[in-house]
């Protein structure tokens, strides 16, 4: 079974907190308005959720949120029969629940699922927007507010799964980076709860293991694992701490990469 | 390995990267010498405590990231040790004043002194002046113009050269240290052959004279981000990227050869001197031995820890039918249970269809080296060759019964013409007693032209195993040799070279060097630090066989740079 998740719109008070740095909310507007489907590329934790749940909740719209994941099948996505008594019943899919509903269905980390999952999509991705279930033998037509948005994280797939070309050409790409400093600052102060201080420390933080070039870490510091080391902060952890435990340990196993990040996070954070 | 010391200077690398704005490495100067840099690594004071350590760090790669050590400025520095450490101590100090704001570390450190200038060119002017400087503390080290200028100008974020694909051999890690003025090039490789190590390298010493054997300055590894194992697929090609040559094949299937299992192609031979491909070099053939085996000389060793090892690797998910529990109906076993219910039975509902990680999708094609370098004995009289062909068959066997594709080729060479795969067990056959008689069967001779063979095989494992996950299986004593002139740098890197396409294919690789006394450091250059282990038997490396397996898949599914690792031995 897989799991998924549904918001409904919330209110203006609870609006997703997203700040804009390009033109993507504009991009984003005008494909929902021709019910486009959207590919959102960026590295992890740099906003790709958030700025859906945003647009979600500015355009009014159901979120359904699906995880991908290597055993994703097709019939996690479009249902099943499950026995009841004597009888089959038909459960609705996430993706068929959003189709018939009008909601975005968001499809996060979509490589991770099996290709001929990801093929599921492809008559709901064109100008049919139609998902044939041919386990009920029917077609189905998406709603008029229907709309697909998946993510995917160019720099962290292998070379053994990667986007099928057949998939991406069908999608309005969104590259969504990490922000510059003044918004990143801005955001981590929101999220977490702290400071600007400790906010600008750690963006200078982030940035400087942004610098180094990939070489010898999988992954930089994203954007969350900045909140997370804030979200310490605020509980009263010190910032050396917070960071030892949210940013370094967290980005490697290694221990003389551990102790290298150490040194350069303990440099770039002001002295206590 | 000093890597593991958890006092070691490598500790500081981010930070001076971070503070270059390109890749540094850390490393201890030789007792007695000051801090220094030459643009690619920080010499720190060796025997000092971290913190004195930390600041030499700061301020040399504070130095670098600020371009205080352009070549263009250090040119002026040369031979002049005077004006040098006047401009180390302004620019040291204008430099930390412009960093105080960013990093908190200069701020604390930074001497209490306000800058004097505002530019690194203005700095040079003062420090040839005739004002007053004030000294620079020793922990400012020292500027070494003579290696700065060595090394290459260009950052890694400058475009890549052909040198920046070239294979390095000396190792970057710990880079040696010599005494300033004194930069001789790479010892020469041919060289070494003359030197004799008992009496003085009289005839070396003539060639060196003879032929001079320093190399151009900017012969280094410009960069520094270029690992070879580090390689991505990208969506763009850039202007200097040049097609891979392709394998010409001369046995298609209207041949009549394949009919009777020939296979063959012309391959292209990568030249590290010349930095190119040679086009269609090698004529790589494969082909059934002909001769019937000796069915009775069939026998193979079980290996039940390497057996247990290797049962829970490379599995696919598999759709199980009728289970009591699972994903989705399972229509058929739905409709033979109402039929049951209406005719008056109640079996068990097992109405569901599961999918479990059972399906086996692993292809291994064990490439086993049939030359005749490995005819060494070991004491107990058993040869390199058969501890390998011993290893092979064990391997095949146990992979076999685990129901993952496998497929056994020998290989030997005899000069470029002749690089011959004998098909041991293709992947369409069993491991019964005929291929196995054949295994046993096989004879060292000839030479080792170890990247037409990877080649060869990488294409046969891409084109037959038809499985997701595929591992070529190298045993071999990872010496590639061959009889006219494949030998040493050459072949290295040529194998190398081929692995390193193997791998951008999507097939990982292993070496096995079993029996061999191979040294590490040679399976290191042609098969990379996390793709070799050497055992004096199977034995040794079944225990952790399923860990050097999933090592040589990952290295694919993620690709990324690994600290060399000492192999076990």
């Amino acid at each position: 079974m897989t799991t998924f998740a549904s918001k409904p719109a919330r209110s203006a008070a609870d609006a997703p907190f997203y700040r804009p740095v390009n033109d993507e909310v504009e991009v984003f507007r005008a494909a929902a308005r021709r019910g486009l489907p959207v590919l959102l590329k960026g590295p992890t934790g740099c906003g790709k959720t958030r700025f859906v749940e945003a647009m979600a909740h500015e355009l009014g719209r159901q979120l359904i949120t699906v995880g991908g994941h290597e055993d994703l099948t097709s019939a996690d996505l479009v249902g099943r029969f499950l026995l009841k008594g004597g009888e089959t019943i038909w459960v609705d899919g996430p993706l068929t629940r959003a189709v018939r509903e009008g909601a975005i269905c968001y499809l996060d980390e979509v490589v991770e699922a099996r290709q001929d999952t990801t093929v599921v999509i492809h008559p709901l991705a064109d100008h049919r927007r139609e998902l044939p279930v041919d386990r009920l033998g029917v077609t189905l037509q998406a709603a008029p507010g229907f709309q697909l948005v998946i993510s995917y994280n160019p720099g962290y797939q292998s070379v053994l799964k990667n986007i099928k070309e057949s998939t991406r050409q069908r999608f309005v790409a969104i590259e969504l980076g990490f922000q510059p400093a003044d918004i990143e600052t801005e955001v981590v102060a929101h999220e977490a709860g702290v400071g600007i201080e400790t906010a600008r420390a750690l963006v200078k933080v982030g940035a400087a293991i942004r610098t180094l070039d990939g070489a010898q870490l999988r992954e930089v510091a994203s954007t969350r694992l900045l909140i997370l080391a804030g979200g310490l902060v605020a509980e009263g952890l010190s910032l050396r701490t917070a960071a030892q435990s949210a940013i370094v340990q967290a980005l490697s196993d290694d221990p003389d990469v551990v102790r290298a990040l150490g040194e350069l996070v303990d440099a770039v954070l002001p002295r206590a | 390995m000093t890597a593991s010391d958890p006092k070691s200077a490598d500790r500081f690398r981010f930070l001076a990267s971070f503070l270059a704005g390109r890749s540094l490495g850390v490393t201890e100067a030789p007792a007695g010498e000051a801090a220094h840099t030459d643009g690619r690594f920080v010499f720190v004071s060796a025997g000092r405590s971290a913190t004195e350590q930390r600041r030499e760090v700061l301020v040399q790669g504070a130095l670098l990231g600020a371009g205080s050590l352009d070549h263009r400025l250090v040119r002026a520095l040369r031979g002049r040790p005077n004006v040098a450490r006047r401009y180390l101590a302004l620019e040291v100090r204008r430099v930390l004043a412009g960093l105080a704001a960013q990093i908190a570390l200069a701020a604390a450190l930074r001497p209490t002194e306000e800058p004097t200038t505002s530019s690194a060119d203005e700095s040079l002017e003062v420090a040839r002046s005739r004002s007053m400087v004030a000294a620079p503390p020793e922990w400012f080290g020292v500027i070494r113009p003579s290696r700065l200028l060595a090394a290459p100008a260009a950052g890694p974020s400058a475009p890549a050269s052909n040198r920046d694909l070239r294979l390095k051999f000396d190792p970057t890690d710990a880079p040696e240290t010599q005494d300033e003025g004194d930069e001789p090039g790479e010892r020469s490789r041919l060289l070494e052959l003359f030197a004799n190590p008992l009496s003085s390298n009289r005839l070396s010493d003539l060639f060196n004279k003879l032929l001079g054997n320093s190399r151009s300055p900017g012969d280094g590894p410009a960069g520094g981000q270029m690992a070879v194992r580090s390689m991505r697929r990208v969506e763009s090609v850039g202007s200097s990227a040049r097609p891979l040559p392709v394998p010409l094949h001369f046995t298609t299937s209207s041949t009549p050869g394949s009919a009777v299992g020939v296979g063959g192609a012309l391959y292209p031979e990568w030249d590290v001197f010349n930095d190119r491909y040679r086009p269609e070099h090698c004529r790589v053939i494969d082909y059934l031995p002909s001769s019937t085996p000796d069915v009775s000389d069939a026998a193979v060793q079980h290996d039940e820890i390497l057996r247990r090892r290797l049962c829970r690797l490379g599995l696919g998910p598999k759709v199980l039918r009728r289970r009591p529990d699972g994903d989705d109906l399972d229509i058929e076993a739905l409709i033979d249970l109402f039929v049951d219910v209406q005719a008056g039975y109640s079996p068990p509902e097992q109405i569901y269809l599961e999918r479990r990680k059972l399906a086996r999708n692993l292809g291994v094609l064990i490439l086993l080296d049939a030359s005749g370098s490995a005819t060494d004995t070991d004491p107990g009289g058993c040869s390199v060759h058969d501890h390998q062909r011993r290893a092979a068959a064990t391997l095949a066997l146990t992979l076999e019964e685990l129901g993952d594709r496998v497929a056994v080729y020998g290989f030997r060479s005899q000069g470029r013409g002749a690089v011959r795969l004998p098909a041991i067990k293709p992947f369409g056959q069993r491991f019964g007693a005929a291929a196995r008689a054949r295994l046993n069967g096989l004879r060292p001779a000839g030479y080792t032209r170890l990247g037409a063979a990877i080649r060869r095989a990488g294409e046969i494992l891409k084109a037959e195993a038809g499985t997701p996950n595929r591992l070529l299986l190298v045993l071999s004593d990872g010496f590639p040799y061959d009889d006219d002139g494949y030998e040493s740098r050459y072949a290295e890197a040529d194998s190398h070279k081929a692995l390193e396409e193997l791998r951008t294919d999507g097939v990982a690789c292993l070496c096995l060097s079993i029996g061999a006394s191979t040294p590490v450091d040679a399976l290191h250059r042609v098969f990379g630090s996390a793709s070799h282990a050497n055992a004096p038997t199977l034995a040794d490396l079944s225990p952790r066989m399923d860990e050097l397996f999933l090592a040589a898949l990952t290295e694919l599914a993620a690709p990324q740079t690994r600290r060399p690792r000492a192999s076990s031995g």
